[in-house]
């Protein structure tokens, strides 16, 4: 079966379309009689609305609705995935640039367009607002968010939201030969989805129907269910494949707003942003995390201790579930007797922080592989030998209570050091670095799988993973495929329509392979056992006779297709055979993170890069990232996902951050002043490999694998440039300015 | 993007009298790929927009008479880039063209609109100033030429007067060996606007030029005649003081968020010096 089924290098279902057009996302849809619906925004942070003067804009012909806050059921609603305070629109107040104030729908998107420019807000530019960890913690400093929103809450009157502590051990007990104390600082970055978000809605019967570029759509029937007070059922919501989600598009943002325009109107209407609008709706959330690295004299080390402060935005999304997975594994993959964390989540006037690939790891990682590094060069050790000397073994309790080492992950240290050429000697002017990253997995998960095998031998799966270019269709497709012996070609995998489509609980984590995986291996698991049902009643033969494998089924004296089998079974007439598998991984109260991890994600970053010395300009040689995967289901999109982590990091690494003015305004809006990078920006060479050991919880033993080749980047470029230049940077991105600054400020 | 009206003129006498019944109304499309841009940001909101590509006069896109190259203004980068004789003759335009915006880009995108458009940091003009290009008018008064240095006048400001397009940019062919490089500084290597953009020369006689742009609100020439910065031999010391007067008129913008001005400052000076080494090893190979 390796040709379609598990390990085989399947070419990804569906990319063709994707590559060539034919695709339809969200923005390809076209609804009859459809509204199209722009945003009414200030071109500032923090703003009392004083009023909103809509008869200019009323004036331009096709225009519909002029919807403000004061057309919403009052007090404006409010929803989020963690707590209840985004409103539908602003209410009162802008809390950040961008923040939509107004929305128009009209009949075509130029009226929509010219009539969001002649609405006027009458507004008052408020001093004082909040655009940095230093501003929120002043004691002067206004509140972002109103204390009524968490009103039994101790944080409730101050700019953070929460404090968090975790470790074990007792750091001020410790004694180290070295400690070394640093802060490092991690930007605001945007996903930059190349599908911009989009979202429609249209009244459907009693209820509604609600289209989104969303990654979590059941959450997203859950928002609207609760925001309009419908049931589950009278609520459907339609998920296209996503151009890209990355973490952006987790939860629910602009759909309540348009399905309120959809009912108010009576008719369709859709709202799809802008690629600056994109950068106002969704970024990372940016860190300043001070560690205190104690290690021993032969770098074994001592203690770890941790301030992690996250500048989250004006709303919380998921922010601070971000704060807690990010910080609660900042030790890292190592051995450490004792760990102290105090993780904050901080307020403030910028765009509301959210889900991004590495979900909180990046900054720390930052901060923790840094610093070690900077341990080992004042202890004289090689910072391989240093990763080597305390990483956790497998089987390893590395942090108390949680999932012990889930892999042998030297093996991957000592791949990605022997593929960069760690002992070989370095040429002059260049650097190396290697730097480790862990991940948590899901900590609880509930996914839902069926799969049909149809009369003629073909297989439809249900599965409500969102495919957003990760190429889930195809993993599972691979799954049915090993499991019923049926070739790709004749599978079809549905997904994006909560009617249709049993419950998932999210696409995130890098969890659908294992937990939406072993879904749709239970729901062939129980084809295959109503299948056996089937043939012992039809043959009659006792049911341990039977056997299915590779597509083929065997009773004692014949051996049959599976098809044949299911026609036989089937009798004259016909129908198919319905199975339905779950994975369900539970809550446990009793951890700090509401569950031990389902898997780690563990990756090895090595990097060889050189400095011009003339213009600070950083140019990466190689670039080697090896994963821990447990079982690669497919190599091809292995090595996709992390080549697109590597460079995505690169991003974060070299270039890319939010620029903000005095006033909280983001200057650089948009392609032109963010620069993600190209394909002339990648190293000059590129190689992930994976170890596979099969030891993950998934089917097959498979881990995820989404985020990894992420997580270590930036210190590995790091530490290479301390290598190639003797600087040490503490600050992100490494742009050339700042290399430069850093060369100039030692001459 | 607000609706507006379109004209596709045939002629260069028909464009003249569109622009000049519309005035400040009317805005030229050639490649496009700045004014729709502008349009869709509504930063320009023209009624009408007057088409330049079906001008038969403006074809062939390069032509070649002996003593000069013209290129017609509506000759995309690609052609320019790709074109044997400007590739022998002009290098370091070559070399600025093959940097304008992306691949998709540089397909639509004229040598003519890079100018016009009258940014500080377009990438053709310390070349076009280091080649002494000359910039041929069409308008109501009849057909004019002026020189690339008096046509470029200051952010989003040529000399183009009420009812002016141009029709093309002509360069004279260096009849003495010349060496010329033409240099940029942006922040990454795939597609970026420039915050240093410069262009060196040296030529007979020890003379050398430097054209650069993107740290003032034009691009600006300056030559030396000292032979001291052609000479590769010439002290550090020297060179530096002339570096320091040649670069003395770049006043990079306090705002920008591509790059300080000390940086900017430091890498005309790094960028200088590379770009002149290149330069005079490109005249020793010519001469």
């Amino acid at each position: 079966m390796k040709a379609d089924g598990i390990g085989a290098a399947a070419h990804r279902l569906g990319g063709i379309g994707r590559v060539t057009g034919h695709q339809q996302y969200l923005a390809d849809i076209r609804l009859a009689d459809m509204l199209h619906v722009k945003l009414v925004k200030l071109d500032c942070a923090r703003a009392r609305i004083v009023s909103v003067d809509k008869s200019a804009a009323e004036q331009v012909p096709g225009v519909r609705l002029i919807m403000t806050a004061d057309d919403l059921p009052q007090p404006v609603p409010r929803f989020g995935p963690q707590f209840q305070d985004r409103p539908i629109l602003a209410d009162g107040e802008t809390k950040y640039h961008g923040e939509p104030v107004a929305a128009v729908a009209a009949d075509t998107k130029e009226a929509a367009e010219e009539a969001a420019r002649l609405v006027v807000v009458e507004h008052e530019v408020l001093e004082g607002g909040v655009f940095s960890v230093a501003d929120a913690l002043d004691p002067g400093a206004p509140l972002v968010q109103d204390p009524s929103i968490r009103a039994d809450d101790q944080w409730a009157r101050t700019n953070i939201l929460r404090e968090h502590r975790f470790g074990w051990g007792d750091v001020d007990a410790q004694e180290a030969d070295l400690v070394i104390e640093n802060l490092y600082e991690f930007p605001m970055v945007t996903h930059f989805a190349i599908e911009p978000h989009g979202f429609m809605a249209a009244p459907d019967g009693e209820g509604i129907a609600v289209w989104s570029t969303i990654q979590h759509p059941y959450l997203l029937q859950k928002t609207i269910g609760k925001l309009l007070k419908l049931p589950l059922s009278k609520v459907r919501v339609f998920a296209p494949d996503p151009g890209g989600g990355f973490g952006g598009k987790q939860n629910p943002k602009l759909e309540p707003l348009v399905a309120y325009i959809a009912l108010h109107t009576g008719r369709p209407a859709r709202l799809v942003l802008t690629l600056e609008e994109t950068f106002q709706a969704v970024r990372r959330a940016s860190a300043e995390v001070t560690v205190r690295t104690g290690l021993n004299s032969d770098g074994t080390l001592v203690f770890e201790d941790f301030e992690c402060n996250f500048l989250i935005g004006a709303y919380v999304d998921i922010a601070d579930r971000v704060v807690t997975k990010g910080s609660y594994l900042a030790a890292g993959p190592y051995r450490v007797p004792a760990v102290r964390i105090v993780a904050r989540g901080i307020l403030s006037h910028t765009t509301p922080s959210t889900a991004f690939r590495g979900f909180g790891i990046p900054q720390v990682t930052w901060a923790r592989e840094s610093n070690l590094d900077e341990g080992a060069r004042a202890l004289g050790i090689d910072r391989l030998e240093i990763r080597l000397h305390n990483l956790a073994e497998k089987g390893e309790e590395f942090v108390p209570g949680d999932t012990p080492a889930d892999g042998h992950w030297v093996q991957s240290v000592q791949r990605a050091a022997e593929l960069i050429g760690w002992d070989q000697p370095l040429a002059p002017g260049r650097g190396r670095g290697i730097a480790l990253g862990l991940k948590s997995g899901p900590t609880t998960g509930l996914s839902y799988s069926t799969v049909r095998l149809l009369a003629d031998g073909s297989v439809l799966v249900f599965s409500g993973t969102s495919d957003m270019g990760q190429g889930a269709r195809t993993v599972f497709a691979q799954i049915a495929s090993q499991e019923l012996g049926v070739p790709l070609d004749r599978i079809s995998v549905v997904m994006g329509d909560s009617s249709v489509v049993p419950y998932d609980q999210q696409t995130s984590a890098s969890r659908s392979s294992v937990l939406m995986g072993t879904a749709v291996f239970n729901a062939c698991l129980d084809i295959r056992n109503k299948l056996t049902a089937l043939i012992a009643a039809r043959f009659e033969v006792p049911e341990s006779d039977i056997s299915i494998e590779g597509g083929v089924v065997r009773i004692p004296d014949v051996e049959m297709t599976i098809t044949e089998a299911l026609q036989a079974g089937l009798g004259p007439l016909g129908g198919e055979l319905v199975g339905n598998g779950e994975m369900r991984k539970d809550k446990d109260p009793s951890h700090p993170l509401g569950g031990s991890a389902a898997f780690f994600e563990f990756n090895t970053t090595a990097i060889e890069l050189e400095v011009d010395p003339g213009t600070g300009e950083i140019t990466i040689l190689r670039h080697i990232t090896v994963g821990d995967v447990g079982t690669a289901l497919n190599p091809l999109q292995v090595a996709g996902q992390d080549e697109g982590a590597a460079i995505m990091g690169l991003g974060h690494t070299l270039m890319e951050h939010y620029i903000f003015d005095e006033d909280g305004r983001i200057r650089n809006l948009g392609a032109i002043d963010y620069r993600i990078p190209t394909s002339m920006d990648l190293p000059l060479q590129m190689r992930s490999d994976s170890i596979e050991n099969a030891d993950g919880p998934g089917p097959y033993g498979v881990k995820g694998i989404s985020e990894g080749a992420l997580l270590a980047v930036s210190p590995a470029v790091g530490s290479a440039v301390t290598e190639a230049t003797g600087l040490i940077i503490r600050d992100l991105p490494l742009t050339p300015q700042r290399v430069w600054e850093a060369m100039t400020e030692r001459a | 993007m607000k609706t507006f009206e379109y004209a596709r003129p045939s002629t260069v006498a028909e464009a003249v009298a569109l622009l000049e019944q519309h005035g400040p109304d009317a805005e030229l499309l050639a490649g496009g790929t700045d004014l729709v841009i502008e349009m869709r940001n509504a930063w320009k909101v023209p009624k009408v927009v007057i088409d330049l590509k079906r001008i038969d006069e403006l074809r062939p896109a390069i032509r070649e008479n002996g003593q000069w190259i013209s290129i017609s203004s509506t000759t995309v980068m690609t052609d320019i880039a790709e074109d044997a004789r400007i590739q022998k003759y002009f290098p370091a335009l070559v070399e600025s063209a093959v940097v304008v915006g992306s691949v998709q880009i540089r397909a639509r995108a004229t040598l003519a609109g890079n100018i016009c458009n009258g940014s500080p940091a377009a990438d053709t003009a310390p070349p076009l100033l280091i080649y002494r290009a000359v910039v041929a008018i069409a308008g109501p008064a009849g057909r004019h030429k002026i020189p690339i240095d008096d046509f470029i006048v200051g952010p989003g400001k040529v000399a183009l007067g009420r009812g002016e397009l141009v029709t093309g940019i002509e360069l004279p062919i260096p009849r003495q060996p010349i060496g010329a490089a033409y240099t940029r500084l942006t922040r990454r290597r795939g597609t970026d606007l420039a915050s240093i953009t410069l262009c060196c020369s040296v030529e007979e006689g020890g003379v050398a030029r430097i054209a650069y742009g993107s740290v003032g609100p034009r691009a600006v020439l300056v030559e030396d005649s000292s032979g001291v910065l052609a000479d590769p031999g010439a002290p550090d010391e020297r060179k530096s003081e002339i570096l320091d007067e040649v670069f003395a008129d770049a006043s990079p913008s306090l705002r920008s968020m591509r790059a300080s001005p000390d940086y900017r400052r430091a890498m005309l000076r790094v960028l200088g010096a590379r770009a002149l080494q290149t330069a005079i090893d490109r005249f020793g190979d010519a001469s």
